[in-house]
């Protein structure tokens, strides 16, 4: 693996240079603490230590809404959106959304492949940045470390006022080619972050704690804070579900069908005529979003299906946090476990 | 986990295009189900086997799944039978023949009639349960001498609400199928069984090993059927049941139709019982 020196203020520099290959997109701040990835047009409008974007990279792959169909009701026809596959470079992109791509690759692929998001996908770029953990990242926790390298074609790990860049491949080191500004180096310095939020149990200790607990009370207490908004989904960079509606044209001649983010702590999101709602309970829902995250699919891929990003802690209106939750439950299978052998907790 | 060099690029579309179908022959049954034969472009096979679903299109209003209620063994077109309780199926109602509907599919697992072949066959259908597996019902008429007794159990609310009445009294008729009929509430002119599904169950025969069930009905209804098969001994693992659950997409990727970890769309709709039991939200 090769790895160069770029100090701080080359960083600018850089970008431009890559504005000139495809466009690039990077953080940008939008709010007072909030940023988002936004196509660069100034490169000095770039943040690169920010904390999480609202939203994470799956709105350019898996837009929130987006048209799937054009009709003509008269006629009867109907065609497909054309989607053309684009490069794009995705700047500046923390270790855990990069990883919450890789498994939103793998939603997509498996049984039928999505082709609307692998077209948006396929051709993408990603430069990966080092970030200081905060209060709501725990991705450590979930096996990610703020270095992880996977999926990128280059990384930035930031030293002090300079970064170390990794490239990481072939289209990594043909992005930089004709680009002046590095400076080899042989000495990589290791750099361990420290997460102040954690889980209480090593990842793959965690399945085995749902096993458990799908009868806890933590549930309901959860439940009973949640205002049931869908935020939590809708932030979250590894869901995905989606709702369809079909749109007609004022002149009722034409319309269109299109999908729109969905998520599964609404309340109507399992309802089927008749009035059945299969999760028509809060508990339930909540439930069935983080057993998302850490049983169901874990359970046949090997790793939680969170990335330990934060966001719908962060962005909670009811200040609920996820790794509570998770270690609130891991308290509640101990305390079984301890039942079992008759010692006290 | 699967990567993006796994497919080959640029992966194929179409995964949400209907193909725009001509109904070719509709009929309402009762006040609120209609019955309709649709014929892919050129009179395609849809390659389907009984249990599966499609997803019908009504441009310009939604699209809902709804089970293939004709046998792969009558080619050339493919048969509906639709309850409007909403928007599209409401619009559905209005649509007849020589009108254009759209379908995707077929969809998901239906009953595996491999394993069903040789072996009697119990049918157990609640209300618009039977819509699914009259596509079951028709293969093994159709292919009769491959398998072995044919019992057909069908309950609903109402007189008013049976549906195929005509096929009805031919099963009631044939002597190689054994079909018994109740609903909750008779009326005036019903000598038949009054009485839930349920009531149906006790007194048969059955030669357990050799016994397969599909069941399908409304949700309140399988745990009631389930229990009264269990004190017939028939082994779960015999007992095939059909799930509904809100789909928006038809191949696992909506999300709608989850049951826990599975995925109702694709694991199902039908599902054998031993499989869906250790499931919290399946039953
Ligand atoms: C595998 C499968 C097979 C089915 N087969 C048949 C069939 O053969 N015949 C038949 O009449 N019906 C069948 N259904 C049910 C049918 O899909 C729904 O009745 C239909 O989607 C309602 O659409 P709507 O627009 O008329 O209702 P809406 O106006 O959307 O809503 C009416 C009610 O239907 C619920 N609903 C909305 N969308 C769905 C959905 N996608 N799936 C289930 N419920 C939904 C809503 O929550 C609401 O309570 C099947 C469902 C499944 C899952
Ligand atoms: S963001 Fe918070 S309040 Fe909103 S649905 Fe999620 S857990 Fe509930
Ligand atoms: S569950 Fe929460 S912390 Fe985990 S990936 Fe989703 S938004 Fe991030
Ligand atoms: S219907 Fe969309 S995932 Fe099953």
């Amino acid at each position: 693996m090769e790895c160069y020196h770029l100090a701080q203020k080359a960083v600018p520099d850089l970008l431009e240079h890559l504005k000139k290959i495809a466009p690039v997109y990077a953080p940008h701040q939008k709010g007072e603490k909030s940023y988002s990835f936004e196509r660069v047009t100034h490169a000095s409008e770039v943040v690169l230590d920010y904390n999480r974007t609202m939203l994470s990279l799956k709105k350019f792959f898996l837009p929130p809404t987006e048209r799937l169909l054009q009709y003509s009701i008269q006629k009867q026809n109907v065609v497909e959106e054309e989607i053309k596959p684009e490069k794009r470079i995705f700047f500046g992109v923390h270790s855990y959304d990069m990883q919450a791509v890789l498994r939103l690759d793998h939603n997509m692929i498996e049984g039928h492949p999505e082709p609307n998001y692998i077209l948006r996908r396929q051709d993408a770029i990603f430069i990966g940045i080092s970030f200081e953990p905060d209060d709501y990242h725990f991705s450590r926790s979930v096996g990610i470390r703020v270095e992880e390298m996977e999926g990128f074609d280059l990384f930035l790990n930031k030293v002090d006022t300079n970064y170390y860049l990794f490239i990481l491949n072939k289209e990594g080191s043909d992005l930089l080619k004709g680009f002046q500004k590095l400076k080899a180096v042989k000495d990589i310095v290791r750099f361990e972050r420290n997460f102040k939020n954690k889980l209480k149990y090593h990842y793959n200790r965690i399945p085995e704690v749902f096993q458990h607990v799908y009868h806890s009370e933590v549930w309901q207490k959860v439940a009973e804070r949640c205002v049931g908004c869908g935020t939590c989904n809708l932030m979250c960079p590894t869901c995905y579900c989606f709702d369809v509606m079909d749109d007609v044209a004022l002149d009722v001649k034409s319309g269109e069908r299109r999908r729109q983010w969905d998520g599964c702590m609404l309340t109507p999101f399992a309802e089927v005529a008749g009035g059945e709602n299969f999760r028509d309970k809060y508990e339930q829902r909540t439930r069935h979003r983080v057993y998302r995250k850490f049983k169901y699919i874990t359970d046949q891929e090997g790793v939680p299906w969170c990335v330990g990003c934060g966001r719908c802690t962060a962005f909670c209106p009811a200040g609920i946090s996820l790794t509570d939750i998770v270690n609130n439950l891991i308290q509640d299978y101990e305390n079984q476990q301890y039942a079992k052998t008759g010692v006290v907790a | 986990m699967k990567h993006l060099h796994d497919i080959t690029l640029p992966a194929e579309r179409g995964l949400y295009l209907p193909t725009m179908c001509k109904i070719v022959e509709a009929k309402e049954l009762t006040k609120l189900e209609k019955w309709y034969r649709v014929e892919l472009p050129g009179g395609q096979d849809l390659g389907h086997t009984p249990g599966q679903f499609v997803e019908v299109s009504v441009l310009g209003v939604g699209e809902a799944p709804i089970s293939v209620s004709s046998s792969p063994t009558r080619q050339g077109s493919f048969e509906l039978c639709i309850r409007k309780v909403g928007m599209l199926t409401s619009v559905l109602r209005t649509l007849d023949t020589g009108d254009t509907i759209g379908i995707r599919g077929p969809f998901g697992h239906g009953f595996n009639v491999n394993e069903f072949r040789g072996k009697d066959v119990l049918i157990v259908g609640g209300g618009i349960g039977i819509v699914p597996l009259r596509s079951l019902i028709h293969y093994i008429l159709d292919r009769r001498a491959e398998f072995g007794r044919l019992i057909i159990l069908y309950g609903t609310k109402s007189p008013a609400e049976l549906l195929y009445r005509e096929e009805l009294a031919e099963w009631t008729a044939r002597d190689d199928v054994e079909f018994h009929v109740t609903v909750d509430h008779g009326n005036a002119d019903w000598t038949g069984n009054v009485g839930v599904i349920t009531t149906l169950i006790p007194a048969l025969q059955l030669d357990l090993p050799n016994t397969i069930a599909a069941v399908t009905g409304p949700p309140v209804m399988y745990k009631f059927v389930l229990m009264a098969l269990k004190s017939k001994r028939l082994p779960d693992e015999q007992v095939f049941v059909s799930l509904e659950r809100r789909m928006k997409c038809g191949v696992g990727k909506c999300g709608h139709c989850q049951i826990n970890g599975k995925y109702c769309c694709q694991d199902g709709p039908v599902f054998r019982y031993t499989d869906i039991k250790p499931l919290e939200e399946a039953l």
